[in-house]
């Protein structure tokens, strides 16, 4: 009666997700990534992530089952390796260009914004690994779709981005999530991404606050810094000792200015950041569940300040904790509405691809 | 004991008895009897439970954390063992493979940009330094001071001759907001418009620009290429978008070691630059002076000589001053005040703008 043994679960069954990271536990993780790094000259870093990944995985819970992370650092080594490669014969090449003439130096250029769509190409492809190394239940994701078009796309909306001023850059956003959503498939069932959904959430208006923000405080840098820089031009073969020491305090005065303004973008741009992560999570479908996620700006105000402070006094080693506290602060923030029909749902028939990541890595793009 | 299990197939969920024996576990999972082997078996702590799998495959089991210590009391640690030992492995495999790559870029590549220099083809070397002049050419204009221009080919010309270099010495004044000299690779050697009206007399003009065709015949500036080209390939490549203390930690080694290699290049084209003066019969004093008031300079910082000596790009002025005094003899003067008038003069007005020659 080997069926009969099979847990009833309704079709419609409601979704719970839960994060459950304990962050304290990342503290000895952080420890040994750090020190491996740089005893290994860094190299180690591919099975540090992984194993930073497999616990946030494992302690992610749908329903009370965790997922589960089936990557190994070996792969992301082996798309490291191909990537290396890669990046050496492009080096070669642009060191050759040099030996052309002066000018032959502008060929590369072309090259430079082929590189945008090169960015697009590994977001995509990291994205990818990443999918076929995640599963639930035994089941995997997976993601369909051309690396090669999402690049091509993702060198469309920069320089639309440009063109406009920065003023495509939500439109741009939410294009640029939609592949990556409507692609991935759980098992042998699609998710959707309902571009009208995510649109139901408004992002100009804390798009307009951080855009005038910016060129208020633009504005501002250089009026307090045209005085100052004018004064240094004049004081190049200066050997005063007073002026000198005028001069490093005006440098130093300079610091604090740039990282008040620093603060002061970070701040502008929450009500935006929050909004826009907001709106992609609305957009996110998958058989009859929809996603919203829970959070303001001054919620994602503190994950960052803790994030920064936390790295800041690290001097980076602790990472792994900065990943799995906004690990946690995310997916705990997501509600899931609607039931799925586990049952019916089937393995997927890929297995992705074999080996991981290389050019992502190279550009230091992976999030996690 | 009790588990839950995944057929791997679908995302239903059944309930299994597992049977434990001493060599594997077995369980039905729907109509199929499955035998799985402790040494097919991974297993990853959940809390309170464990998950297994078996190797390779999609099936799942999770059982309580309690139940399977108990049901594999004996055959636990052997896996355990062989999981830290692996992992032994790969980070002493790593750090081999690291210091291998450290030892090759900051020893191997420095140790052989000499030879690699020296190999470099000459035309290859000028072309390359062609390239450089005319990207430089657009931050460095050229002065508009034809007639200073030519006393300082001449010069150079003349530097040829007491020299072996494989390259023609062509030194041009250009317009720069710092007192400076540069041997770029091929011969060239350009003089900024801060260092002439720096210079007191013709011995000091004379004393750095045969410094600077020193290094163009010793090659030096074709090994920096060369170990800059290994320190680039390693940062870009191997540390990659990797953390940041890493980073750091290369960065540092590098700029120590170029340090180190750009101290003793300065030393020996000091050396070389006066001894192709003495070849020449020209005097070779000025070059003390100049480094003198280079340490003036140096010091208005009030930084200790010590430490400008670690980490500045100027290797300790006031010691190389003390060399070159040692070494300095005096001779003929290198132009004559007439000249000196027009080389001071090279730098006055508009800078020629820059031409695809």
């Amino acid at each position: 009666m080997p069926e009969s043994m099979a847990a009833p679960e309704a079709a419609g069954t409601p979704l719970r997700l839960e994060q459950r990271a304990k962050l304290s536990s990342y503290l000895g993780l952080s420890l040994k990534n750090g020190l491996l790094n740089l005893l290994t000259l860094t190299l180690y870093r591919f099975w540090g992530k992984t194993e930073v990944r497999r616990r946030i995985w494992s302690s992610t819970y749908l329903n009370d089952e965790a997922f589960e992370y089936t990557g190994r650092g070996m792969e992301l080594f082996i798309g490291f390796l191909i990537a290396t490669g890669l990046t050496a014969v492009f080096l070669l090449f642009v060191f050759g260009v040099q030996l052309l003439g002066p000018f032959a130096a502008l060929l590369i250029l072309p090259i430079y914004v082929g590189l945008i769509a090169l960015i697009g190409f590994a977001i995509f492809a990291a994205f990818r690994y990443l999918a076929s190394r995640t599963a639930w239940r035994g089941v995997r994701f997976h993601l369909t779709g051309s690396a090669a078009s999402y690049g091509l796309k993702y060198l469309g909306l920069m320089l639309l981005a440009g063109i406009t001023l920065g003023w495509a850059w939500p439109f741009v956003e939410r294009r640029l999530a939609e592949p990556l959503w409507a692609n991935l498939r759980f098992g042998d069932r699609p998710f959707r991404f309902s571009l009208v959904a995510a649109r139901k959430e408004n992002v100009y208006g804390p798009f307009a606050l951080m855009w005038f923000g910016a060129v208020v405080g633009y504005a501002i840098l250089l009026a307090l810094a045209a005085p100052w820089l004018r004064w240094a031009a004049q004081s190049q073969s200066m050997t005063d000792p007073a002026a000198l020491a005028q001069l490093s305090h005006a440098e130093s005065r300079l610091g604090v200015l740039f990282s008040l303004l620093f603060l002061l973008f970070l701040l502008i741009s929450l009500p935006y950041r929050a909004a826009m992560m907001r709106s992609v999570a609305r957009g996110i479908q998958f058989d009859g569940a929809r996603v919203r996620l829970k959070i303001g700006a001054l919620a994602v105000g503190w994950l960052y300040l803790g994030n920064v402070l936390l790295l800041l006094f690290s001097l980076g080693f602790l990472m792994p904790l900065v990943q799995a506290r906004s690990a946690r602060f995310i997916l705990n923030r997501l509600v899931l509405e609607g039931g799925i029909d586990f049952a019916a749902i089937h393995q997927s028939p890929e297995s992705g691809p074999r080996q991981g990541e290389g050019l992502a890595d190279a550009f230091g793009l992976s999030i996690i | 004991m009790r588990a839950k299990a995944h057929d791997g197939e679908t995302a239903a969920v059944h309930e299994v008895e597992v049977e434990v024996s001493s060599w594997a576990l077995s369980f039905r999972l729907g109509d199929e009897p499955q035998i799985w082997r402790f040494s097919e078996i991974e297993v990853e702590p959940l809390g309170d439970q464990v998950r297994l799998k078996r190797r390779g495959q999609g099936a799942r089991l999770t059982v309580a954390a309690d139940d399977w210590r108990a049901a594999t009391a004996a055959d636990a640690a052997p896996v355990a063992r062989r999981h830290r030992r692996r992992e032994r492995r790969l980070v002493v495999g790593l750090a081999a493979a690291a210091a291998a790559i450290m030892l090759f870029v900051f020893v191997g590549v420095p140790l052989a940009s000499g030879p690699l220099a020296r190999l470099t083809p000459p035309p290859l070397e000028a072309r390359l330094g062609e390239t450089y002049a005319a990207q430089l050419q657009f931050a460095f204009p050229t002065c508009a001071g034809e007639a200073g221009q030519d006393i300082l080919h001449a010069f150079g010309d003349r530097l040829e001759d007491g020299m072996d270099s494989p390259f023609n010495i062509l030194v041009e004044a250009v317009e720069a907001p710092m007192v400076n000299a540069f041997a770029l690779p091929g011969g060239r050697v350009l003089i900024t418009d801060d260092l002439i009206a720096e210079a007191d007399t013709p011995d000091e003009l004379a004393a750095v620009i045969a410094h600077e065709a020193a290094h163009v015949e010793q090659r030096h500036v074709m090994q920096a290429v060369w170990r800059s080209l290994g320190l680039g390939l390693i940062l870009d490549a191997v540390v990659g978008g990797g953390t940041g203390a890493g980073q750091q930690a290369v960065l540092l080694a590098g700029s120590v070691t170029e340090l180190r290699y750009s101290r003793e290049a300065e030393a020996e084209a000091d050396a070389r630059g006066q001894e192709i003066l003495h070849n020449l019969g020209f005097s070779s004093e000025g070059m003390a002076p100049f480094f003198r008031r280079l340490a003036g300079e140096d010091r208005r910082g009030e930084r200790a000589a010590g430490v400008m000596e670690f980490l500045s790009t100027h290797p300790d002025s006031l010691r190389r001053a003390e060399a070159s005094e040692a070494r300095a003899q005096s001779g003929a003067v290198a132009f004559t005040p007439d000249e000196w008038r027009t080389i001071k003069a090279a730098c006055e007005g508009e800078p020629r703008a820059p031409s695809a020659d």
